[in-house]
């Protein structure tokens, strides 16, 4: 298999929760997804109830994936940093360290430049967090269990019918 | 891969239906996204062109429910079968758990599995995944046409690997929940053996007693606080950085800063590159010419030395050109 396991601990999700809110207070900004380059929503902060966040998360992984592929063709390794604007709400995406997009949505009560100035300092301790989670956690794995499985199978004997 | 999320007390799977173009992938996920319960499925979301062909990937998310405390997720994603879309079609594999193949059971379709299928082997190995250890799960679909290959004939040309296989007919669902149900089965046996796990996150001081088997007695593994904590009521400012004024500067600063010491640095490169081709032309002069001994080397040789610029005439004759040819 491909790639390294990363384990994030708790304790690290709200020392990110906690930048993500410093960020959002300090740029007005609505809310904010810490998405995996696969498409796996990490965390999120802010006003995210009405927002289909899963969904979210797997569109803007391969927003950024599709992205990344051109710039490739262009001759840049990647580009850090994906902006989408609309009528009301925007979209500011970057890169926080090899793997993970940090994503902020925001309207007119702010600016794309406060936006881009929070979001640059947050993905810098982000991937900080992140350097020391890579390093903490070593050959830890975790692993589902038998009875996981087994008592998987039997919820999709329910769910799967025709 | 499967992502175990201790402090959300999620385990995701992403789960990619692959297949040469028109063989019924979207067509596996449309009928999974009619049948199963509405509190189980997300919004089936396809981005496809206007004919309706896939362009980049269809996603449906399902969660099955909570097993032993955790919430059992599932992320189905097709892939453009086009050959022309491979760049697309590979960015979907990324972080895959597990594969359903959407093989085409027309005799005619042959070449376009076989295709299919190899582009689907190469695009693994790219991600550095092998073939014979990734769970994936062969499905024959379109039995319900006329004049389809036998299910023997179709494993001897395709199934090299031995991946468990059913026939299918997507259309009108035979088949489809068999296959999705043995893939989940797969990627959840082989997630038990713990060595394709990527990203995780779980309390630190139960990492053991909080497995997903255990949750059921464990009462640790709180899940994180997701409410929102931007109170903006509170801190409601109508113009950004109203009351912090300091950010404005702080963001001012530094890139104007950084802005004139490029420019210094771009001046102090452009001033040393000059003085280095004078240089350099001053010794081509001396190598060529052999009258001189040897050069002047009290004599700085620097951009100054350029006799400075005269303006001709007084002040009334200037502008003469601009005044005859009108240019204002």
């Amino acid at each position: 298999m491909s790639g390294n396991d990363l384990i994030i601990y708790e304790e690290e999700t709200n020392r990110m929760n906690d930048m993500l809110s410093k960020m959002l207070k300090g740029c007005e900004a609505k809310c904010a997804l810490l998405v995996d380059k696969d498409g796996h929503l990490i965390t999120r902060q802010g006003f995210t109830h009405s927002l289909d966040t899963t969904a979210l998360a797997a569109l803007l992984a391969g927003s950024f994936a599709s992205t990344r592929e051109i710039a490739k063709l262009v001759g840049e390794p990647e580009f850090s940093v994906l902006f989408h604007q609309g009528k009301k709400d925007h979209i500011h995406m970057s890169i926080v360290g090899e793997r993970s997009i940090l994503v902020v949505i925001f309207d007119d009560r702010t600016t794309i430049g406060m936006v881009r100035l929070y979001a640059k300092e947050t993905a810098i301790e982000l991937s900080n967090v992140f350097k020391e989670i890579s390093e903490k956690s070593g050959s830890d794995k975790p692993e589902l269990s038998d009875e996981f499985a087994d008592a998987a199978s039997d919820k999709l004997d329910d769910i799967f019918q025709d | 891969m499967v992502s175990i999320n201790y402090s959300a007390r999620e385990v995701c799977c992403k789960i990619v239906y692959y297949g040469p173009g028109l063989s019924g992938k979207t067509t596996n996920l449309q009928y999974v996204h009619e049948k199963v319960p509405s509190n189980t499925k997300g919004n089936l979301i396809s981005l496809a062109t206007e004919a309706d062909r896939t362009l980049y990937f269809d996603f449906l998310p399902i969660n099955i429910g909570t097993i032993n405390g955790f919430q059992a997720k599932f992320q189905l994603y097709t892939v453009p079968g086009q050959v022309y879309y491979n760049a697309t079609r590979k960015l979907v594999l990324r972080g895959v758990d597990g594969l359903v193949f959407v093989a085409d059971s027309q005799p005619d379709k042959m070449d376009e599995n076989a295709e299919s299928l190899a582009n689907l082997c190469d695009n693994l190995k790219e991600y550095g995944y092998d073939p014979a250890v990734i769970p994936i799960v062969m499905q024959y679909n379109k039995r319900d046409l006329p004049g389809v290959l036998s299910v023997e004939e179709l494993n001897a040309r395709l199934n090299t690997y031995n991946w468990p296989h059913f026939e299918a007919s997507a259309t009108v669902g035979n088949g489809v929940f068999d296959t999705l149900k043995m893939v989940i089965k797969i990627v959840l046996e082989k997630a038990k053996t713990a060595s394709s796990s990527k990203l995780t996150s779980k309390s630190e001081s139960s990492a053991e007693g909080n497995r997903p088997a255990m949750a059921g007695s464990s009462t640790g593994g709180t899940a994180v606080a997701e409410a929102p904590k931007v109170d903006t009521d509170e801190d409601f400012r109508p113009y950004p950085g109203g009351h912090t004024g300091g950010v404005p500067v702080q963001k001012a600063a530094p890139s104007n800063a950084v802005a004139t010491a490029t420019v210094a640095a771009s001046s102090e490169a452009k001033t040393e590159g000059t003085v280095e081709s004078n240089h350099d032309n001053e010794k081509s002069n001396i190598d060529n010419s052999t009258t001189m001994s040897e050069p002047k080397a009290d004599v700085p040789v620097t951009p100054l030395m350029a006799p400075p610029l005269r303006r001709r005439g007084d002040g009334a004759k200037r502008g003469f050109f601009k005044r005859l040819f009108g240019i204002k």
